[in-house]
């Protein structure tokens, strides 16, 4: 057989090689991972992670659409790191956080945070005297964030994302819904109020269950809950 | 060297083609007739896609400066970004690399390709497969897989037509003569992407691998794309012009195909590095690594071997082909050194996820492969349309734009990347902070955008005029300054 003969068998036995060395093997390690079990006196305390079918999951599907995953990550780097120091999670992700997504959306860069804890009461550790620094990142500080991101946070280079809100014209006591924390210089005209879209409300709500702070064996915290020093 | 032995070395009638034309063998002209339609056909739509997905590109260049720019839903930056990048990667680089791999493999197997409608109904489903990804994308129904993040339906096209257009490849592949390096490159290249899109995303698909699996299986579908599939096709492209243009054959032959094996092994193991190290199994972190590192051997001793061959030859001075090939040439091994350099575990450390990822991918893409590809299609029009390029100046201003601009654009990206990474490793700097210092280089790549654009816009006008033969009256090879493609 001439060198050149064995282009297409050496190419199969090349892509063979790759697929069992980056597929197959590695899926046989992390493809058996099941949630963590906590047990006390053989009595279920909790599970991690579990599968969500609330309003989340329709809001993970939003976060997709929108593309969010190309300017955020959802992946804390190494216990030991900068990322864990700032406060995006008191510990390293592992492969067992992501047991029920399918893909799991780690995220192509980190043109804003990442998220993998943003719905942690301890996520970020902005020092004490940023007059940004919000009393709690609830779903009304959310919303207000996707439709005017700089009106919370002034250096944000992220879009807004008012095109998933609606101006309504007031009836009655009003949308029950509507933003109400708006800064005097985004309060639409009188007799009008902003309401979030079904969309939006899914997306907070999703962006609230990412809570990735559970301490697991492989990945025990290693930062404290609560906010750091700074 | 005479102007007169460039111009001999340029045309379509050099003395390597001469000498490798059996007399049995039908000639180059029945060779390119056969392959004519389908592969301009290509290059036009390639072209388009060059274009369309530049000006997205500068779009998304601006929005990192300015997110509040044109805020509708459909051109965010989130959608916008892999739009652009997908659009560049399979409607440019791919239909180009289609067409050119080819035009090569019908040429060194000496071969009347057969069955032209098979190979277009290929080509149409394979740009359908580009335009169902476009619009999904912009239109917000997008996978969120690094770098597959077109819906599975465009790459069912996709694949679809790349079976189609590789076996009409393959019926024109002489199995039976020693093959050249060229057309071992391209051969192997297209194998690999069939292979890859079609496990990679039925893997998907069906869920057989789940979780963070699946992000993995992304990245070496992804990878394979970049990797796999259009360096071997840039590196077979260089074998074949070079030799061609500069009149010298390959040297050391056994080697290279050595390195080629080399390649292969090398980047096939590469691909999971693109996955985060504390998300892959240990081995598997230290394996793609490693073999990312080792890349740079091949490449370097290949393009080396090319480099050698065009210094070797007597021919070739001012050929725009020759230029464009040794700049896309020069970048890959200057991309393979940048991918060992962020393989490093304390490098990746610092500039994982930054603008510098990004960057390295577009030092390898939109500046080495797609300098390659314009190179060979400046050696191949002429030969297909049976006229000459009508103006140096319209190559020699896109040189400057797709050369220097993709060059300055990628530069910004890389600068980018190392300011925010250095300052994203010191947790006591807020996230914002971070940004504002990675922030620093969006103008410029933005500009860089401008010069990128305005030179493929020269091309894209170039090329239309070639397509509809307007060139040289008087039929001579249209040479760049003789002495300065150096």
């Amino acid at each position: 057989m001439s060198h050149s003969g064995i282009i297409f068998p050496g190419i199969i036995a090349c892509f063979a090689v790759s697929l069992a060395a980056t597929v197959i093997i590695p899926n046989s390690q992390l493809g058996s991972l099941s949630p963590e079990i906590k047990e006390e006196d053989g009595r279920f305390v909790d599970a991690y992670p579990v599968a969500d079918l609330s309003l989340a999951a329709r809001g993970k599907e939003v976060y997709v659409s929108q593309g969010c995953q190309s300017c955020h990550t959802q992946v804390v780097r190494g216990n030991d790191t900068a990322d864990v120091e700032r406060g995006w999670g008191v510990r390293k992700t592992v492969p067992r956080d992501y047991l029920f997504e399918n893909p799991p959306l780690v995220g192509a860069g980190r043109l804003g945070p990442d998220l993998a804890n943003v719905g942690s009461t301890a996520w970020r550790n902005e020092p004490a005297d940023d007059p940004y620094k919000p009393v709690k990142r609830d779903a009304a500080w959310q919303m207000l964030h996707l439709y005017h991101p700089t009106a919370v946070s002034k250096l944000s280079n992220m879009p807004s994302y008012s095109f998933l809100f609606q101006k309504h014209r007031i009836a009655g006591s009003g949308d029950k819904d509507a933003l109400t924390n708006l800064p005097k210089t985004l309060l639409p005209e009188d007799g009008f109020e902003i309401v979030p879209s079904a969309d939006v409300k899914a997306l907070v709500a999703y962006l609230l269950s990412l809570d990735r702070s559970h301490s697991l064996k492989e990945a025990p915290a290693v930062a404290a809950s609560a906010p750091a020093h700074k | 060297m005479t102007e007169a032995a460039a111009v001999e070395a340029t045309s379509s009638h050099t003395p390597l083609d001469t000498a490798a034309a059996s007399v049995l063998a039908p000639s180059r002209t029945a060779i390119d007739a056969s392959v004519r339609p389908v592969v301009i056909g290509l290059f036009l739509t390639a072209t388009v896609w060059l274009l369309l997905s530049t000006l997205l590109g500068a779009l998304a260049a601006v929005k990192l400066d300015h997110p509040g720019f044109l805020n509708f839903s459909f051109l965010t930056y989130g959608r916008l970004a892999p739009a652009a990048e997908n659009t560049f990667l399979f409607g440019w680089c791919g239909t180009a690399a289609l067409g050119v791999g080819a035009w090569i493999i019908a040429r060194t197997s000496g071969r009347v390709s057969p069955g032209q409608p098979l190979a277009a109904f290929g080509a149409v489903l394979w740009n359908g497969g580009v335009l169902v990804g476009l619009v999904a994308t912009l239109g917000g129904w997008l996978r969120p897989l690094n770098g597959l993040e077109y819906p599975l339906a465009s790459y069912v096209m996709l694949f679809a037509g790349l079976a189609l257009f590789s076996t009409w490849v393959l019926l024109t592949f002489n199995d039976e003569e020693h093959h050249s390096l060229a057309a071992m490159f391209i051969m192997a290249a297209f194998l690999w992407l069939g292979l890859s899109l079609l496990t990679g995303n039925l893997l998907i698909a069906t869920n057989s691998v789940t979780g963070v699996v699946q992000q993995i299986v992304a990245a070496w579908t992804a990878g394979a794309v970049s990797r796999l599939f259009l360096v071997p096709i840039a590196l077979g492209t260089a074998c074949y012009i070079i030799p061609k243009v500069s009149g010298a054959p390959i040297i050391a032959g056994s080697f290279a195909r050595v390195m080629f094996w080399m390649y292969f092994i090398c980047a096939g193991l590469s691909l999971a590095a693109k996955v985060p190290g504390d998300l892959l199994p240990l081995w598997l972190g230290a394996t793609a690594a490693s073999a990312s590192i080792l890349i740079v051997v091949p490449v370097a001793a290949l393009v080396y071997i090319l480099f050698a061959s065009a210094s070797a030859g007597h021919h070739g001075a001012g050929s725009p082909s020759l230029r464009f090939t040794i700049f896309g040439c020069g970048g890959l091994v200057l991309s393979s050194l940048l991918i060992a350099f962020s393989s490093i575990r304390s490098v990746d450390s610092v500039l994982r996820f930054t603008l510098f990822d990004f960057g390295v991918h577009s030092l390898l893409i939109h500046v080495s492969v797609t300098m390659v590809l314009f190179g060979a299609i400046y050696y191949m029009m002429p030969r297909l349309s049976e006229c000459e390029w009508l103006s140096s100046s319209l190559i020699s201003f896109h040189f400057l734009g797709a050369a220097y601009g993709s060059s300055m654009a990628v530069g910004m990206l890389l600068l980018s990347g190392l300011a925010a990474g250095e300052a994203i490793s010191e947790g006591a700097s807020s996230f914002e902070q971070v940004m504002e210092v990675g922030s620093s280089y969006f103008w410029g790549n933005s500009i860089s955008f401008l010069l990128v654009l305005a030179g493929h816009a020269a091309f894209g006008l170039h090329f239309l005029l070639m397509a509809l033969k307007i060139g040289q009256p008087a039929g001579e090879p249209t040479l760049l300054r003789a002495g300065s493609e150096h």
